[in-house]
């Protein structure tokens, strides 16, 4: 795996980790302690999610460079750094 | 409204190509209890779902599933990237090569187009709560049928990534089967449609 995509694999496990504890809330709405995990889970991802913007562009639609719309640069989702 | 991450779910990483694998796991892409089918399914159930519980959970899943379509699709992009005319053919894999090159066409293994008639939208909520905790099971099967023919281990670990939400939400939807009957008469759950007889809550004994 490459820097970037070990970077994206751990915000992947936090967020999804988030995802689990949002859709067990959906039947279990007053979970407190469900509550706490799934806006943790999601603390955890965030600095590293800035990170990740900054060194290889947006995860959503945004700018992030004033001079390019880097959101097009490959690789996308499902190809790997050497298809580009 | 959705709005895109330019991400997967769970990481695909494939290394060696596999064509005739990948004719096998398309089926999860457009086969009959697949994660286009399931999508559809759920995010058209919920217009007319009762309780708010019961609309997310749909709503969420109906999502979730649109996560795995595109990890399938990945997987297939990745089982058939850079194939040579003799790969293609010692796979078996002309078939699929002919109708679509190595283009991601939603189809079950056995090569049938994605149809609605594989999924039910009842406006029957104890019916399609049903009918979705058996098409998580159905898709658990198919994985399990899957795995059966993977030896790359980047295969099998996307794919029991995929199999162990299926049993995950068959969990949820079965919460949501007992949320909807604990308002309901638990003399007779069936008397009324809890989606058109709306009155049936306001019966409860």
């Amino acid at each position: 795996m490459t820097k970037r995509e070990t970077l994206l694999k751990k915000i992947s496990t936090y967020q999804f980790a988030a995802l689990d504890m949002q859709i067990y809330l959906d039947t279990h709405p007053n979970d407190r302690a469900a509550l706490e995990k799934a806006e943790k889970y999601k603390a955890m991802a965030r600095p590293l999610i800035e990170q990740y913007e900054e060194q290889y562009g947006p995860l959503t639609k945004k700018v992030t460079d004033t001079n390019t719309w880097t959101w097009v640069k490959g690789p996308w989702p499902w190809e790997s750094e050497d298809d580009c | 409204m959705f709005i895109y991450e330019k991400k997967l779910q769970y990481p695909v990483n494939i290394k060696t190509p596999n064509p005739k694998l990948a004719k096998l796991i398309i089926t999860q892409y457009g086969g009959p209890d697949g994660e286009l089918g399931a999508s559809m399914r759920y995010l058209s159930q919920r217009f007319t779902m009762p309780m708010p519980e019961l609309k997310g959970t749909l709503t969420d899943i109906g999502t979730e599933e649109l996560n795995h379509l595109e990890m399938i699709g990945a997987i297939v992009y990745q089982l058939t990237k850079n194939l040579t005319e003799e790969q293609i053919k010692a796979a078996g894999f002309e078939d699929y090569f002919v109708d679509h090159t190595t283009g991601i066409y939603p189809q079950s293994a056995s090569g049938v187009p994605w149809t609605a008639a594989g999924m039910q939208s009842k406006g029957d909520a104890i019916t399609d709560l049903h009918e979705n905790m058996a098409a998580e099971q159905k898709a658990r099967s198919t994985y399990d049928n899957i795995l059966r023919f993977c030896d790359d281990y980047d295969v099998k670990d996307a794919i029991r990534f995929l199999r162990a939400r299926e049993v995950v939400h068959y969990q949820r939807f079965g919460e949501n089967l007992r949320l909807l009957t604990d308002k309901l008469d638990s003399k007779n759950f069936y008397a009324f449609n809890p989606e058109f007889d709306k009155a049936c809550f306001r019966n409860k004994k």
